[in-house]
């Protein structure tokens, strides 16, 4: 069930006068609003989830390599059909398996969205159900593949998706991308339940981005703009969805793979199929820049997560979404650390109504 | 907590000509090989008048000589065996003896042990790589490992590899050992690592817990090995780290950049370090490191092998 955020996650928190505590600090049992404050993302291990590894066009009868927290994941086709293993066929092999595969070393994996998904956990436990919606993308692949890439952070996996949650970050790191931060009304809105988190950002009157001025033709000085942000918490996936008027609707897909405890992988998918020529094909390019500028930040901010600290986070009312995207996974963390792993709440269900797709557009 | 075994010195650099001095920290070695060619090792510290034994020689019988008084010591046990002086008294109390060092020599290179009484199993590398160096590097030996952790470009070079910030593991414990393994690329022409989807190479690396000895090995997305290097840093006098390193090249290389290392001079460690781009190096892998190399000689004190030997 979705609830609304009617008060911020940490209305609680208490900070030290003194930045530096000698006091030791005690690792939370549980989430508690106060404990957001100072959560360690790196200690974060989602299991029983299907996590993107690869465009489809990437994985051919050559096997690829891929890692989910570590565990490595070989890519290729038989027959056209896609196989994971945890082994490579050329591998002479010296370890055990792991219990993440079936008895042939091969993890659950299947194909959507034009891409392929391969399962982290139990493998009795995968099932199509846990896929996450992304009713923007064709179910069976096929958008061109300028709008797709392959971009990576240094940083960890939840720390990049707090960073895109966050947007007010992106008026002052990306607003040579995306704009700066004068609009004449900015309001936040965070939905969320126990698998996903959404936030719906509105703004009247926002600068308008630099990158539809140069590519769309706009040529006021203004736009509205509505954004949305909705992470699959288990996936680390996450939907980024800008509709700007004038403008156009620009869906992105933007997974946060953990394919290392401090690296990121990104299989990204922006459909632009309705924007304009240049806009089209230019916009998923902006990705390249714009992970860059995040990555300049969410890279020393990454080892500063490693551990845990008597010094807790400062935050406004605008990190409302990103406190409770905290809270949320640290949940989600104690849930699995005492051995639930079931989904209480539907991932697969269609989301378009609470991302506000306008369908007529997006119609697969 | 036992003592463990360095590595201090190439085999190559061990002769029966002239002394060697190398130090382990503040500690003065002197390293030579006897009449029997077996390598010895004492304190670089003539007990007579505290002259460093390495300024000396090195006689036909295997005995080192000081090159002050003359005074000579055989290798195995450090008793002082004859006083130039004094021809017709060669009997010398116990207490006259240089402090002296277990040996071990294997696969190139020459290890000693501060505790000659030492029961830690002697290090034992499987073969003996043909290409061999000593670099002296500015940097403390703890950095050295942290640097080679975070981003192996700066103290190592292997031709036309370029380390990526990417791992396809991360630093984990296996066998006793700190391991992790990141995706390389070859040449400079290429997207940034960032954008790129597929990586054709990795490396590698095993490092001991305690020593900081680590195997190195650059295997390509077909697995084979490309390269294979031992590693053994050490610290020395003034905080500097000798590393000693073997390497060798695979048997089986496929496309020009792989056979592009068997060129001289393809693997190297670096003697400087780009001390700018060091210092601004995010921590990462080495993070990490600390607590985990904590636990590994906490688990098994007595046990954790040689990176030779565990691979």
């Amino acid at each position: 069930m979705l609830e609304v955020a009617d008060r911020s996650a940490s209305s609680d928190t208490e900070h030290s006068d003194s930045p530096i505590s000698s006091a030791p600090p005690k690792r939370a049992t549980g989430s508690s609003l106060n404990a957001v404050n100072n959560w360690v993302p790196h200690d974060l291990v989602m299991r029983d989830s299907w996590f993107p590894l690869a465009h489809d066009h990437a994985v051919g009868k050559t096997p690829v390599r891929r890692a989910v927290y570590s565990q490595p994941y070989y890519l290729w086709r038989e027959d056209g059909k896609v196989v994971a293993s945890e082994f490579h066929p050329l591998e002479i092999v010296t370890r055990d398996k792991s219990p993440y595969t079936d008895a042939r070393g091969r993890y659950p994996v299947m194909e959507h969205y034009g891409l392929i998904w391969g399962w982290f956990g139990r493998p009795g436990a995968a099932d199509p159900a846990h896929l996450p919606s992304l009713p923007f993308l064709p179910p069976k692949g096929g958008l061109p593949k300028h709008m797709t890439a392959t971009i990576r952070f240094d940083c960890s996996a939840p720390i990049s998706l707090e960073n895109l949650i966050d947007l007010t970050h992106a008026d002052f790191l990306h607003a040579d991308v995306v704009g700066d931060e004068k609009s004449d009304s900015e309001q936040v809105e965070v939905f969320y339940d126990s698998e996903t988190i959404t936030m719906v950002r509105s703004l009247v009157n926002k600068s308008v981005a630099p990158i539809m001025k140069l590519f769309s033709g706009i040529s006021q000085p203004t736009q509205n703009v509505r954004q949305v942000i909705r992470i699959y918490l288990r996936s680390h996936c996450a939907i980024a969805y800008g509709r700007f008027s004038p403008g156009d609707d620009v869906p992105l897909f933007h997974p946060c793979t953990p394919e290392s405890r401090d690296r990121t992988r990104m299989e990204m998918v922006m459909n632009t199929s309705n924007a304009g020529l240049m806009f089209r094909h230019v916009m998923p390019k902006a990705g390249y820049k714009v992970s860059r500028q995040d990555s300049s930040m969410t890279n020393p901010q990454s080892p500063r997560y490693m551990d845990l600290t008597p010094r807790k986070d400062l935050h406004s009312r605008f990190d409302q979404a990103g406190q409770r995207y905290r809270l949320l996974m640290m949940d989600l963390a104690a849930r699995q650390e005492a051995g639930d792993f079931e989904y209480r709440d539907n991932v697969s269900a269609d989301c378009s109504d609470i991302i506000g797709l306008r369908k007529e557009l997006f119609q697969y | 907590m036992a003592s463990p075994w360095w590595k201090v010195a190439l085999s190559e650099e061990v002769t029966s000509a002239k002394p060697l001095a190398v130090d382990l920290g503040d500690q003065p070695v002197v390293l030579w090989r006897d009449a029997q060619g077996i390598a010895r090792a004492l304190e670089d510290r003539c007990p007579h008048r505290r002259a460093p034994l390495s300024r000396g020689c090195i006689r036909d019988n295997g005995w080192i000589q000081c090159g002050y008084h003359g005074w000579s010591y055989d290798g195995e046990s450090g008793r002082l065996k004859d006083i130039p002086n004094m021809k017709d008294e060669q009997k010398f109390p116990p207490l006259y003896k240089a402090a002296a060092f277990a040996v071990s020599e294997s696969g190139g290179f020459v290890s000693i042990n501060l505790d000659q009484n030492t029961t830690m199993p002697t290090p034992a590398v499987a073969q003996d790589f043909d290409l061999c160096d000593t670099a002296h590097v500015a940097l403390g030996q703890d950095q050295w490992i942290n640097a080679l952790f975070d981003d192996p470009g700066l103290v190592l070079n292997i031709r036309s590899v370029q380390f990526t910030p990417y791992l396809m593991s991360d630093l984990r414990e296996e066998n006793g050992m700190l391991v992790m393994e990141r995706f390389c690329q070859w040449g400079k022409v290429h997207w940034p690592s960032y954008a790129t989807a597929e990586f054709p190479i990795t490396l590698i690396t095993r490092t001991h817990p305690e020593t900081g000895e680590t195997e190195a090995v650059l295997r390509d997305d077909s697995f084979r090995t490309l390269l294979t290097a031992q590693l053994a840093p050490v610290a020395g006098a003034r905080g500097i780290t000798q590393v000693r390193w073997r390497a060798k090249v695979g048997d089986v290389l496929k496309g020009s950049h792989a056979t592009g290392l068997r060129h001289k001079g393809s693997f190297t460690v670096r003697e400087t370090i780009d001390a700018a781009a060091l210092r601004v190096l995010i921590p990462s892998a080495s993070h990490l490191a600390n607590k985990l190399r904590q636990d590994i000689i906490a688990a098994a004190p007595a046990a954790t092998p040689s990176v030779s030997a565990a691979a």
